[in-house]
């Protein structure tokens, strides 16, 4: 009952050149919570999710995240694939966790499937449209089931069908903590309930 | 005017009745440039992603050195491959002066600041997702780095191209510690400088456009590579 969060940040700050880019007073996450951190465009909100990724190094307050980097998974905004078809870099993180070939391939066309780009699977990642890039890396990331899963704007690029996939598959993930950067309050769908913070404007500069 | 076609047409007859001579020098060219860039790539490309991916205090000057290593003459690295393998010199008992092994190594010493040089720019430039996203999805050590490689595929072939056309169309190295013996070190550019200096100039003509054929083909590689890779 008395778990610890696995997210404690208090009076975070992230400064580069001389500019707060990411300013945060204090956020408490707990194992399997679904956090939605809303903002207006450099508020921030990736570099808080970098920060939680293990990406960002200079960073003032606390920041303590008790899952180990190999347990969290980040996707960027506009997202990278590698070189290779999609089931490819949708097996990548698999075959990287020693899954067997068999297996990784079964997982990674299930959550193909989820995402509604199946189809896609034996295609060059150099034939993608960008929504459908996204949908691939998000693909790629949910097979993982990390614990920790940091989505940056995972909708952007996203049509509506493309957008209520993508939350469905959210919601299938009931062992991660999933926090979604978003300019917006996200669409509600059924099986999902998601919590907001907002993450104010920095006001330091 | 004359004698240049005149030349050149005993060179292509020599080259379509493949003149053992011709021959003999060309494919030991190949073989030894071929082994001395595979060398170069097993030490150079894991060198060239270190210097990419880890800070550490003498990087800088590393990278710098490999840089200037690029325009060191092939004369001087046959002299100081002269110098190690010569009796009396560090490397003097393991007889290596005068065999192909002396060639290879100092092809190697040739090729090793160009793949590393141009392995090192082509994983540096790399978008920075490329780390993070293998990271982020759990990829050990050795798997980033075949990553990287990957992603990085047409600037590493680039490089070791690059390293092969600049072995294959040496003379310095070959010349100092080949001693253009025939039939054990005699290679395309010191058989070209030998037949050329004997005043047989048709064969030297023939053994130039040879190595114009080997630098042709590899160019034209790297520039298909390259188009594959878009």
């Amino acid at each position: 009952m008395n778990n610890p969060p696995l997210i404690q940040i208090k009076d975070l700050k992230v400064v580069k050149n001389g500019r707060t880019i990411c300013s945060v007073p204090e956020i408490l996450v707990n194992e399997g919570q679904r956090l939605a951190c809303i903002g207006k465009n450099g508020s921030g909100k990736s570099t808080l999710l970098r920060v939680l990724a293990g990406f960002e190094k200079d960073c003032l307050g606390i920041c303590k995240v008790s899952a180990p980097k190999k347990e969290r998974v980040y996707v960027h905004q506009s997202p990278y694939l590698f070189r290779g078809s999609v089931l490819f870099n949708v097996k990548y993180g698999l075959r990287a966790r020693r899954h067997s070939h068999r297996t990784s391939e079964k997982v990674a066309r299930q959550w193909l499937e989820a995402l509604g780009v199946q189809n896609l699977a034996e295609r060059s990642v150099h034939e993608l449209s960008g929504g459908e890039k996204q949908r691939v890396a998000l693909a790629r990331a949910f097979s993982l089931e990390p614990r920790l899963l940091l989505l940056d704007e995972p909708l952007s690029e996203l049509d509506e069908p493309g957008s209520a996939s993508c939350l469905e598959a959210i919601a299938r993930l009931v062992d991660s903590t999933i926090i979604v950067a978003s300019p917006a309050p996200l669409p509600s769908v059924q099986g999902l309930r998601m919590e907001t913070f907002v993450l104010e404007d920095r006001t330091e500069t | 005017m004359e004698l240049i076609w005149d030349s050149l047409r005993q060179a292509l007859h020599m080259i379509l009745t493949a003149d053992p001579t011709v021959l003999d020098a060309g494919f030991r060219s190949l073989w030894i440039s071929a082994i001395a860039v595979t060398g170069a790539g097993i030490v150079g490309l894991p060198l060239g992603s270190l210097l990419a991916r880890v800070r550490f205090p003498a990087r800088r000057i590393i990278i710098t050195l490999f840089r200037a290593g690029m325009a060191v003459p092939t004369v001087f690295i046959g002299l100081l491959c002269f110098a190690f393998f010569e009796r009396h010199g560090p490397l003097g008992p393991y007889d290596l002066l005068f065999t192909p092994g002396a060639i290879m190594a100092g092809e190697f010493l040739l090729a090793l600041p160009l793949v590393v040089t141009i392995s090192h720019g082509a994983i540096a430039a790399l978008d920075p997702r490329v780390a993070e996203t293998a990271k982020s999805l759990g990829a050990g050590l050795v798997r980033r780095w075949l990553t990287y490689l990957s992603e990085a595929k047409t600037g590493i072939l680039v490089a070791m191209m690059t390293a092969f056309s600049r072995c294959v169309t040496e003379l310095g190295i070959a010349m100092m510690v080949g001693g253009n013996i025939k039939e054990r070190t005699q290679t395309l550019t010191t058989a070209t400088a030998l037949e050329t200096g004997q005043g047989e100039f048709a064969r030297g003509l023939a053994m130039g456009l040879i190595l114009l054929l080997i630098a042709m083909i590899v160019t034209s590689l790297i520039v298909f590579l390259g188009r594959e890779d878009e």
